[in-house]
């Protein structure tokens, strides 16, 4: 196969910090769907090692290194502390700049993300689509609406983030939780287009420029000082790291403003409704990028359990196979990942399931699964009377 | 990539046999070359069976080709016995992971080798079982590689290795052929062929199917974590414990060091300034528990222990479990390398021996952290290091046989549990004398007359006369 010369340019002390014990294995989803080394962390950061010491690369290099979800539950399994994340972006980073691993569909894919004007006249032509049942059944997307009214401020004492493709699909998820908020006291603002995205996709799929634009651009849309809460687990990782992304002080501030709305919620807990004395059982599906990245999980089960009986499933938080754009990349292995989620809910014997972020949400319902936000959740039990 | 032209025929072969899962790509032949030792070779070909079938045709193919093979399970071994020298075809067992069949009544799963140790237990665990052997690597070690290391861990202490909970084997043997080593019975008749398969390292054939026996899991189980401010009476502490009539399921030990690496991956509140923690748990029926945790209360406050802290639950137990069993890992956050030894000292040697260790590093500038099995004397001295360093691996090496002279020295062994593989192959000679050696040989040729079953693995080379490898660890095999 031909090989290419490629600096990808990791810090030589995280690379060497990889002791190749083999712990992080059994926590990676794509090794647990296929059993092979170049599908594991062990593996991936092997070959990250192979490529660094030669300055080559080839294609199954390039593909290998596409295959990993990024979901980051190698990081939170490996006693050695070795930041595959922020290596895996390194590469991928790399990869973009000296070669061709982006295709131009993919890149423009992304850039979509950002410009929410295309985002919605594309969504509303899906919606057509999907109602003349053009769409083909296997693509297995959500009901898109056709048109949504707008959100309404209601004060200025935390701002909600409301991004990209959750904004232009699941805006009633985001009433819900400003519902749940201002339930719990609070008065809510939202930004205006200027953060239309927060670019956590273009920084895994190695678009750190784009990325980089995304970040300014976002954060020029919160002015002042108050808390800036997130109820999608991918863009709150993602603007947490802001500080590391540009790395200047107004970006740490930034980041330090930035919360997953369940971390605000459980300091604001007393004055939400009272709780209920039959709370059904509710299975917890943690997010990824909340519990291997935020490791912020513990809080949503405590604002659930208010209202509900939280069951955590047995699978130590692997991942559900959504991965941002991983699930249309790789259908076959994203849903081979969400089969042992699915698995391991039916284990837990429930009814419905909560998790906090629009990518798990719509992969595990095209999965078959009864998901929803945990907000929505709350939003419906708090309002319900005793 | 092509491979290399005399690799190009046994290639055609085995993905006649084998499709895809026959590999050659440069980029993946390098990710089978290591396990969890810090050795590393390199395949030729890397197979991925998934039927006991497929591995018989595979070692048929390679006795056709007159090439060497090597099993590989999860590549977490700490003696270099998963790493390929001698050009082999590693047959990797990870996608023969299937529980096939669980027989309550007789106690007994018929598993393939590629199943995951902790996966076996967890999915017994509805069941009231688990698989005993439990070596701190199990959320990802392979329990066909607990079989050819003869594997241990914390709990094996009071329930025996891997050898004491595998009934039957079945295993293709390097002439190709299949067949069962063991049966199900208690008291299988003629020579225990299963036993002399436990602990072979891969070099008497592959394990293709494995009864694992069943050990039911324990109505009561208390853990505690004892403190010292000097490791020596910690590990006096350990013998007096067992001295006293108790064995306890598990009788861990952590120098200062190693409690200060896990505390910092686990947070769960290991004592960061003790000079020694013991991690100790009992198990059985309440009364006998009980009373059991009051005996080793006693013995630790005789030995001057700081707290005595008993777990309160199930998840403050599994807590400072996963600060143990991550151990080893956690070193890489003092120095990016480090490099094992395994041996077995008697347990009243135990204070006397650590002293050396440390001395042994300090006297090679070296940095020696101390985690391990007390309750059986198995030491696992590590000298923590960065390979970066000129220079720097020839003082580990003259630290690790220093180490193990001292411990042959006090009586002990050169491996409790990991295995000799390739890296401590070398050092067997100060265990053995020549005979010794060449009668071990003589068994692993009859199993294996051809040499071809994970060469130069176990036994140095020249204790065979028709060893016709390299005569020391292969140049540059040392990462
Ligand atoms: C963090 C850490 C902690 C550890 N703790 C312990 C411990 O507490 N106790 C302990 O005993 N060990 C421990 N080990 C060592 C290691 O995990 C064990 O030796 C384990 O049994 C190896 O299993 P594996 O599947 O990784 O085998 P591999 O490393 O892949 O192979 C080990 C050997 O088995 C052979 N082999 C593998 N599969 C087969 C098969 N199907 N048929 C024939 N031969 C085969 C290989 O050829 C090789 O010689 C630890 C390792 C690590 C990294
Ligand atoms: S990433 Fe961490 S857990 Fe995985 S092999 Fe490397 S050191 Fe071990
Ligand atoms: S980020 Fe997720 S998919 Fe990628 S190597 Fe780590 S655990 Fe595996």
């Amino acid at each position: 196969m031909k090989k290419v010369a490629v600096k990808l340019g990791i810090d030589s002390e995280d690379l060497a910090s990889c002791v190749s014990c083999g712990l992080c294995l059994p926590h990676c989803p794509t090794y647990r769907v296929t059993q092979e080394e170049s599908a594991s962390p062990r593996g991936r950061i092997a070959l990250m090692r192979q490529a660094e010491s030669t300055g080559l690369i080839d294609q199954t290099f390039v593909d290998f290194m596409d295959a990993c979800i990024q979901c980051r539950g190698c990081e939170t399994a490996c006693p050695a502390g070795v930041p595959f994340g922020s290596m895996m972006e390194t590469t991928r980073e790399a990869l973009t700049q000296q070669t061709s691993y982006q295709s131009w569909w993919r890149r423009w894919g992304y850039r979509v993300l950002g410009c929410p004007n295309i985002l919605t006249i594309g969504s509303r032509a899906l919606a057509v689509l999907q109602r003349l049942k053009l769409l083909p059944s296997k693509l297995a997307l959500p009901k898109i609406p056709l048109m949504q009214a707008p959100l309404v401020p209601s004060g200025e004492d935390v701002w909600l983030f409301t991004g990209c493709v959750m904004d232009v699909w699941m805006r009633d998820t985001h009433r819900a939780t400003q519902r749940v908020i201002e339930a719990a006291g609070a008065g809510v603002r939202f930004p205006d287009k200027k953060a239309a995205c927060c670019g956590a996709l273009h920084v895994h799929a190695g678009l750190g420029e784009e990325a980089r634009r995304l970040a300014r651009r976002t954060m020029s849309a919160f002015p002042g000082d108050a808390p800036i809460l997130v109820d999608s687990a991918g863009c709150g990782a993602q603007m947490k790291e802001y500080g590391h992304l540009l790395n200047t002080s107004d970006a740490h501030k930034f980041s330090q403003r930035v919360l997953d709305v369940h971390e605000w919620l459980v300091n604001h807990l007393d004055e939400l409704p009272a709780a209920h004395a039959n709370p059904p059982r509710i299975a917890i599906q943690d997010p990824c990028h909340l519990r291997h990245v935020q490791q912020a999980h513990d809080p949503v089960r405590v604002v659930l359990a208010r209202y509900a009986d939280p069951v955590i499933l047995d699978d130590e938080g692997l991942c559900c196979g959504a991965g941002g754009a991983y699930s249309a990349l790789y259908p076959d292995t994203a849903a081979a990942v969400r089969e042992r989620k699915i698995e391991s809910i039916n284990r837990a014997q429930v009814h419905e399931v909560a998790s906090a972020n629009p990518g798990c949400l719509l992969h595990l319902q095209a999965g078959g699964v009864r998901v929803r936000h945990p907000l929505e959740i709350v939003d419906d039990l708090m309002r319900k009377d005793i | 990539m092509v491979p290399p032209s005399a690799d190009k025929p046994l290639l055609d072969d085995l993905q006649t046999l084998l499709g895809d899962r026959a590999r050659a790509e440069d980029f993946e032949l390098g990710l089978y070359g290591k396990d969890g030792s810090v050795l590393e070779g390199r395949p030729a070909i890397v197979c991925l069976p998934i039927n006991s079938e497929e591995v018989r045709c595979i070692v048929n193919i390679c006795g056709d080709h007159k090439r060497p093979f090597i099993a590989r399970g999860s590549g977490t071994g700490l003696s270099g016995g998963a790493v390929p020298v001698g050009d082999p075809v590693v047959i990797a067992t990870a996608k023969m992971n299937r529980i096939i069949e669980v027989d309550l009544d007789n106690r007994i799963a018929w598993v393939e080798p590629g199943v995951l140790n902790l996966d076996l237990s967890t999915q017994l665990k509805g069941l009231g079982f688990h698989f005993a052997p439990d070596p701190s690597s199990q959320q990802v070690c392979s329990i066909g590689g607990n079989v050819a290391n003869n594997s241990g861990g914390p709990h094996c202490l009071a329930y025996g290795v891997t050898s004491a909970h595998v009934a039957a084997i079945e295993v293709v043997l390097p002439d190709g052929s299949i067949t069962v080593l063991g049966d199900l019975t208690a008291e299988p008749s003629g020579y225990d062929l299963r036993g002399l398969f436990i602990g072979s390292e891969g070099t008497m054939g592959v394990a293709t199917k494995i009864a694992v026996r069943l050990t039911q899991n324990p109505p009561e189980v208390r853990t505690l974590l004892l403190d010292f401010s000097d490791v020596r009476d910690g590990a006096a502490a350990v013998s007096a414990i067992i001295a006293q009539g108790l064995i306890p399921a598990a009788l861990e030990m952590m120098d200062h060091r190693a409690i200060e690496v896990v505390e910092a991956f686990v947070n769960a509140g290991y004592p960061t300034e003790a000079d020694a923690v013991l991690l100790v748990e009992l198990d059985g029926l309440a009364g006998g528990v009980e009373n059991g945790v009051e005996v080793v209360r006693r013995v630790a406050e005789a030995h001057h222990v700081g707290e005595v802290r008993l777990a309160a639950d199930e998840a403050e137990r599994a807590l400072l479990w996963k600060g143990r069993k991550n151990a080893f890992g956690a070193v890489a956050r003092i120095k990016p390398d480090y490099y094992l030894h395994d041996t077995v000292v008697p347990r009243g040697k135990l204070v006397e021996v650590l002293e050396k260790v440390y001395r042994i590093a300090d006297a090679h500038n070296l940095i020696a952290i101390n985690v391990f099995h007390a309750g059986d004397g198995n030491l696992h001295p590590i000298l923590a290091y960065d390979s970066r360093e000129p220079g720097v691996l020839e003082r580990v090496h003259a630290a690790g046989r220093a180490i193990i002279t001292a411990s042959i020295e006090a009586g002990g062994v050169l491996s409790g549990e990991h295995g000799i593989g390739l890296e401590k192959r070398d050092y067997m000679g100060m265990l053995f004398t020549e005979h010794d050696m060449a009668t071990q040989d003589l068994v692993r040729e009859a199993f294996d007359p051809e040499g071809l079953a994970n060469p130069l693995k176990i036994l140095p080379s020249g204790s065979r006369c028709s060893d016709s490898f390299g005569q020391h660890v292969p140049e540059g095999a040392w990462v």
